[in-house]
C-alpha cells in the first residue's frame, strides 16, 4: 500500500509542478517588463522601471498594427460568423448521402495546418490581383474559424425542439418569419459565444496571417517580427497588457457562461 | 362559420408502408370529434392531414368546404394543440398567445385584449406576464389551448393533450376542454387511445385501427352496438365467444357455440349472417347475471346460459370483479357482478366454485368472425386476425 | 438538398444558405487548395513566359526537394522532431489527464481546468516569446542552474532544436491534455478498482487498462500536436537559429525572399502530404475514425 502513497503523492507532485512550469515563463516575461535592461530579461535586475510602458505607447507601427487586428477581426466576425450558421443549418436539415463527405470538407480547414491556408489563399487571389493586406487576411482567418462557428452553433441547433417550428407554421407565420422569432433568438447565445471566440481567434492568429497580411500588419506578426529585430522589452509591455485583458476577457466569459447555463437550464 | 372537415378517399403512403389506406369521412361543424385507437394506427398521420403537415399521397382533404389540396401549413384555418405543447420558451405568456396575431400584423393594443380575453377564457387570468418555464403542467396546456384560439381557427386540433398530464388533472381538463368548445363553437378534433377521454367528450368518435376506421358513431352506439369485432373488443370489456348460425329470426339468432352448447344473441344489420355462418358472440362482463345452477329455458332470461369456474375474484367497491373459465372451453370469461348480489352469494364465490350465468341475448352482439385485427383479451394487445 | 432546405426555410433563406456554404466551401477551401496544387506542378515563369511553351505541368518543383540536401534533411528533421514533440508531450501530459480524470475531486478538477485553460487564451506568440526570455544565454535559467552550481558556463538554449522542442511541448500541450483527458473521464472507475483488487500494480493498470481504453484520446491529441509542431512556424521563428529551420520557415522564404511561389506551392504540398499521412497512419493504427476527432 505504501508505495501507491507514494504514487498518489508523486502525482500530486507533479500536477503542482506542471502548473508552475504553466505559469512561469508568463510570470517571468511579465517580471520584465519593470527590469531597467535592454535586453529583456530579469536576470540581471537593473532597477525597476515603468519606461517601457512609454515607448510601447510612443511605437507608431504596433497601434497601426493593433488597428489592423481589429479591423481584420471585425472582418471575421462579419464574414465567417454567418457562413457558420448556414452550414450548421444546412447539416442539421438536410439528409443526404453527401453528406459524410460534405463534412469533412467542412471540417478540413480545422486539420489544416494554418501556413497551409494562408499559402493556398495567397496563392488563389493572385489571380484575380489581389495581394497581401487586410481583405486577405480576413478570408484566410474566416476560412478555418467559420467552422468553429459551426460546430458551437450546431449544438445548440441540436437540442432545438422542432415542433416549435410546426407550432409557429401551424399559427400562421410566414418560414421566414418562423426563423426570424423563433429559431434566431434560440440560437442567440451560441451566435453570441461564436462571434467572441471568432473575435478573439482572429486577434490571435498568425500562421495564417503570415503569409497574408501584406504591408498590414496585424498585431501578432508585429510582436513576431519584433522580437526578432529590434527587441526591448516594450515587447514584454505589450505582452504584459495583454496578458491581463485576455485574462479579465476569459474571467467574464466563463462568469457569464456560467450564468448562462444555469438560466437556460430549463429551456 | 363553416368548420367542416371532409375527407375524400384519402391515403397516406410511406414509402411502401400505407399508413392510411382510402379513408372517406365526413365530420360536421362545431363538432367535438375523436379519433380513438391503438398507437400506430394512424390517428397521427390523420391529424397532420388535416392540419397541413402531411399532403395525402391520394385523395382529397376539404376544411369548411374548401379543398385544402396546395394550402400550406400556415395558411389553413387550423390550429393544433401539440402532444408536447411546443410553446416557445424564451417568450411570456402573453408573447405566445399573441405570436399568431403578432405575424398577421395585428396592432399591438388589440392583440393584448385578444389575449387578456382568451386567458379569462382559459381560467388563467394574470400570469400574461410570467415566462412559460415557470408555469405548472395544467397552466402551460391552458397557454397552449390560449395560444391557437387566438387566430381563430375554424378547426383546432388536437394531439393527445392530456396525456402527460396526472389523473385528477386530466379529468378536470376533460370538462374544460367540452365547455371552451361549447362555448366557441369551433370544431375540435380530437386523438386518443384512451377510451374514456373519447366517450366523455365526444360528439362522435371514429375508432380505428391499422390505418382504417372501424366505426364512427357517437360513443353510445359504439358501446351497444359495435360495428366490428375490433370495436366490440377495444371500446370497454367484452367477452367474445365462437359460434356457429343454427337459424336465425329477424334480428334474433340461434348459435352452435360446440362445447358450450346452444346460445341466443342478437344481430345487427349483417345480412350475411345466415345458417351456418361462422360468429363470435359478444357480451359485455355487467350482462351477465348469476341463475341457479342447472337452469335452462328460463323465459325471463331468454334461455341462454354459461357455466363457468370462478379463477379470482377481486372487489371493486361499486361492483365485484369475476374472472373465470367456461366450462368445457376453458376461456377466460369476465364477469361483472352488481350490487344485487347478496354478501353469502360473494362469499361463496371462491376458487374453484362453479357459477351459471345467464344474460339478455337482446344486449349481445352477434358478428361475423375474422374481422380484421382484434384485441387479445388477455394482453390488450391489437393482434392482426388470422384465419380460423 | 436545396429542396429539403426551402421545405424548413423557404427559398430566399436557402438560397442565402446555399449561396454562404458554397462560398466558403467553393472559393475558400477546394479552389485555394487545387490552386495551390495547380502552381506546385508549373515552373516559376515570368510573366510574358505564361502560357508559353514551357507552361505545362512538372514535377520539377517536387524534384528540387529531394535534390536539395539542405532542404531534405530538414524536411525529415522537422519530421522526426514532430514526432518527438508529440511523444514528449503525450509523456507530459498523460499523469496531468490521468490526475484529472480520475484522481482530482470535481472541484479541483474544474479549478484544475480553469487553470489550464488561462495561459492558452493568451498568444502563442506571446507565451513562445516567454521561453525566449527564460532560454535566452544571460536568462533565468541558466542563471539558476548556475547558481545551483549544476554547470559551469551558460548553455546556449536557443540555437539547435532544444529549445524549439521545448517550446513547442509548452504550447501544444492543451491539445494533447484535453483529448486524454475525455477519453479517460469515460473510463469507469471500477475497472481501475477492479485491477488493483486482482492485484495489478500501477504501471500494469496504466498499461493494460487505462491506455487501451484512452486510444481514441490519445490519437486525437498525438494527431492534433504532431500536425501543429509541422506546421508550426512561430515557435522555430522565435526560439530557433539559423542553424535549426523548420520546414515552414523554408516555404516561408520561398514565398518571400526566393519570389518562387511555385516552388513554395510544392513544398507546402508536401508539408500537408505529411500531416495527412501522419493522421492516417495513427488512425489505421489506433482504429480511430473521423468523428472521434471532432472537438
Amino acid at each position: 500500500m505504501s508505495s501507491q502513497r507514494l504514487m498518489a503523492l508523486g502525482l500530486r507532485f507533479y500536477v503542482v509542478v506542471f502548473f508552475a512550469y504553466l505559469f512561469l515563463p508568463l510570470i517571468v516575461m511579465a517580471a520584465a517588463t519593470f527590469n531597467d535592461s535592454r535586453f529583456p530579461t530579469v536576470t540581471p535586475w537593473d532597477g525597476t522601471t515603468l519606461k517601457w510602458f512609454g515607448e510601447l505607447a510612443a511605437d507608431g507601427a504596433m497601434w497601426q498594427a493593433l488597428t489592423n487586428s481589429a479591423i481584420v477581426a471585425t472582418g471575421v466576425l462579419l464574414l465567417a460568423v454567418p457562413i457558420g450558421i448556414a452550414t450548421a443549418l444546412f447539416l442539421n436539415t438536410v439528409q443526404s448521402r453527401a453528406k459524410p463527405f460534405l463534412y469533412a470538407l467542412i471540417l478540413s480547414p480545422l486539420l489544416t495546418p494554418g501556413v497551409i491556408i494562408g499559402i493556398s489563399t495567397l496563392i488563389f487571389w493572385r489571380q484575380w490581383g489581389v495581394g497581401g493586406g487586410i481583405f486577405l487576411t480576413v478570408v484566410g482567418q474566416a476560412t478555418f474559424i467559420a467552422a468553429y462557428v459551426m460546430l458551437m452553433v450546431t449544438a445548440r441547433l441540436q437540442r432545438f425542439d422542432r415542433t416549435m417550428e410546426r407550432a409557429a407554421l401551424d399559427l400562421g407565420a410566414s418560414q421566414w418569419q418562423m426563423f426570424r422569432r423563433i429559431l434566431l433568438p434560440y440560437l442567440r447565445p451560441a451566435i453570441l459565444s461564436a462571434a467572441v471566440i471568432a473575435f478573439l481567434q482572429s486577434f490571435e492568429n498568425y500562421n495564417t496571417s503570415l503569409f497574408v497580411v501584406g504591408y498590414d500588419t496585424t498585431l501578432t506578426v508585429y510582436i513576431a517580427s519584433k522580437v526578432r529585430t529590434g527587441l526591448t522589452p516594450a515587447v514584454n509591455a505589450l505582452g504584459l497588457i495583454l496578458i491581463l485583458v485576455t485574462v479579465l476577457l476569459a474571467a467574464a466569459y466563463e462568469f457569464k457562461r456560467r450564468r448562462e447555463a444555469a438560466r437556460v437550464a430549463g429551456v | 362559420m363553416d368548420g367542416s372537415v371532409r375527407l375524400e378517399e384519402v391515403v397516406m403512403r410511406f414509402g411502401d408502408f400505407t399508413a392510411i389506406d382510402k379513408t372517406s369521412l365526413e365530420i360536421g361543424s362545431g363538432e367535438f370529434f375523436s379519433f380513438l385507437g391503438p398507437s400506430g394506427c394512424g390517428k397521427t398521420t390523420l391529424l397532420n392531414m388535416i392540419g397541413g403537415f402531411l399532403t395525402p399521397s391520394e385523395g382529397r382533404v376539404s376544411i369548411g368546404g374548401e379543398p385544402m389540396a396546395g394550402v400550406s401549413v400556415n395558411r389553413r384555418p387550423t390550429a393544433m394543440i401539440f402532444q408536447n405543447l411546443a410553446l416557445f420558451p424564451l417568450m411570456t405568456v402573453f408573447e405566445n398567445i399573441e405570436f399568431g396575431l403578432e405575424v398577421r400584423g395585428v396592432d399591438r393594443r388589440t392583440r393584448r385584449a385578444t389575449a387578456e380575453r382568451l386567458l379569462s377564457l382559459v381560467a388563467l387570468e394574470g400570469v400574461g406576464a410570467r415566462r412559460v418555464t415557470e408555469l405548472s403542467g395544467g397552466q402551460k396546456q391552458r397557454v397552449a389551448i390560449a395560444r391557437a384560439l387566438a387566430v381563430e381557427p375554424r378547426v383546432l386540433l388536437l394531439d393527445e393533450p392530456l396525456s402527460a398530464l396526472d389523473l385528477k388533472l386530466r379529468q378536470h381538463m376533460r370538462s374544460e376542454l367540452k365547455a371552451i368548445q361549447r362555448k366557441t363553437g369551433i370544431t375540435f378534433i380530437y386523438i386518443t387511445h384512451d377510451q374514456g377521454e373519447a366517450l366523455t367528450m365526444s360528439d362522435r368518435v371514429a375508432v380505428m385501427s391499422a390505418g382504417r376506421l372501424q366505426q364512427v358513431a357517437d360513443p353510445m352506439t359504439l358501446y351497444r352496438q359495435p360495428a366490428t369485432g375490433f370495436v366490440a373488443a377495444f371500446v370497454g370489456e367484452n367477452n367474445r365467444i365462437e359460434a356457429r348460425v343454427i337459424d336465425r329470426l329477424g334480428e334474433r339468432v340461434r348459435l352452435d357455440a360446440g362445447t358450450l352448447g346452444e346460445l341466443e344473441g342478437r344481430v345487427g344489420d349483417e345480412a350475411s349472417l345466415g345458417g351456418g355462418a361462422e360468429v363470435a358472440l359478444y357480451v359485455r362482463p355487467e350482462q351477465l347475471r348469476p341463475v341457479a345452477a342447472g337452469t335452462s329455458g328460463d323465459a325471463s332470461m331468454g334461455g341462454s346460459t354459461l357455466v363457468a369456474e370462478v379463477e379470482s375474484v377481486s372487489f371493486e367497491g361499486a361492483w365485484l370483479m369475476v374472472q373465470a373459465r367456461l366450462a368445457g372451453s376453458g376461456e377466460a370469461l369476465r364477469v361483472q357482478l352488481g350490487s344485487e348480489v347478496s354478501r353469502s352469494f360473494a362469499d361463496a364465490l371462491v376458487p374453484g366454485e362453479a357459477i351459471t350465468l345467464g344474460y339478455d341475448p337482446a344486449e349481445t352482439v352477434v358478428l361475423p368472425r375474422d374481422d380484421g385485427p382484434q384485441v387479445d383479451e388477455a394482453t390488450g394487445e391489437v393482434v392482426e386476425a388470422t384465419d380460423v | 438538398m436545396f429542396r429539403q432546405l426551402a421545405a424548413r426555410f423557404g427559398g430566399p433563406l436557402s438560397a442565402a444558405i446555399l449561396a454562404l456554404l458554397g462560398i466558403w466551401l467553393i472559393l475558400m477551401v477546394t479552389l485555394p487548395q487545387l490552386q495551390m496544387i495547380d502552381y506546385s506542378l508549373r515552373p516559376n515563369l515570368l510573366p510574358d513566359q505564361r502560357g508559353g511553351p514551357e507552361d505545362g505541368w512538372t514535377l520539377a518543383n517536387y524534384a528540387t526537394l529531394f535534390a536539395n540536401d539542405i532542404h531534405r534533411a530538414i524536411f525529415f528533421k522537422t519530421l522526426w522532431s514532430s514526432v518527438l514533440v508529440t511523444l514528449l508531450t503525450l509523456a507530459v501530459s498523460y499523469p496531468l489527464a490521468w490526475y484529472l480524470a480520475k484522481v482530482a475531486t470535481p472541484r479541483q478538477a474544474a479549478l484544475c481546468i480553469l487553470l489550464l485553460i488561462i495561459p492558452f487564451w493568451i498568444n502563442e506568440i506571446l507565451r513562445t516569446y516567454s521561453w525566449f526570455i527564460i532560454l535566452a544565454f544571460r536568462g533565468p535559467l541558466n542563471e539558476l542552474l548556475l547558481m545551483l552550481g549544476l554547470i559551469d558556463r551558460p548553455i546556449r538554449f536557443l540555437s539547435g532544436d532544444g529549445g524549439v522542442m521545448v517550446g513547442m511541448v509548452y504550447a501544444y500541450i492543451l491539445f494533447m491534455v484535453f483529448p486524454l483527458y475525455n477519453a479517460i473521464e469515460s473510463l469507469d472507475d471500477n475497472q481501475v478498482r477492479a485491477a488493483r483488487d486482482l492485484g495489478a500494480g500501477t504501471l500494469r493498470t496504466h498499461r493494460r487498462i487505462v491506455i487501451p481504453h484512452a486510444k481514441p484520446g490519445i490519437a486525437t491529441g498525438c494527431i492534433m500536436t504532431f500536425m501543429l509542431a509541422a506546421g508550426s512556424y512561430a515557435v522555430p521563428a522565435l526560439l530557433g537559429s539559423p542553424g535549426s529551420r523548420w520546414f515552414t520557415q523554408i516555404i516561408y522564404n520561398w514565398f518571400f525572399e526566393g519570389g518562387n511561389w511555385n516552388q513554395g506551392a510544392a513544398y507546402a504540398f508536401l508539408l500537408l502530404v505529411l500531416c495527412i499521412g501522419f493522421m492516417s497512419l495513427v488512425m489505421k493504427v489506433f482504429k480511430v475514425g473521423l468523428g472521434d476527432i471532432a472537438k
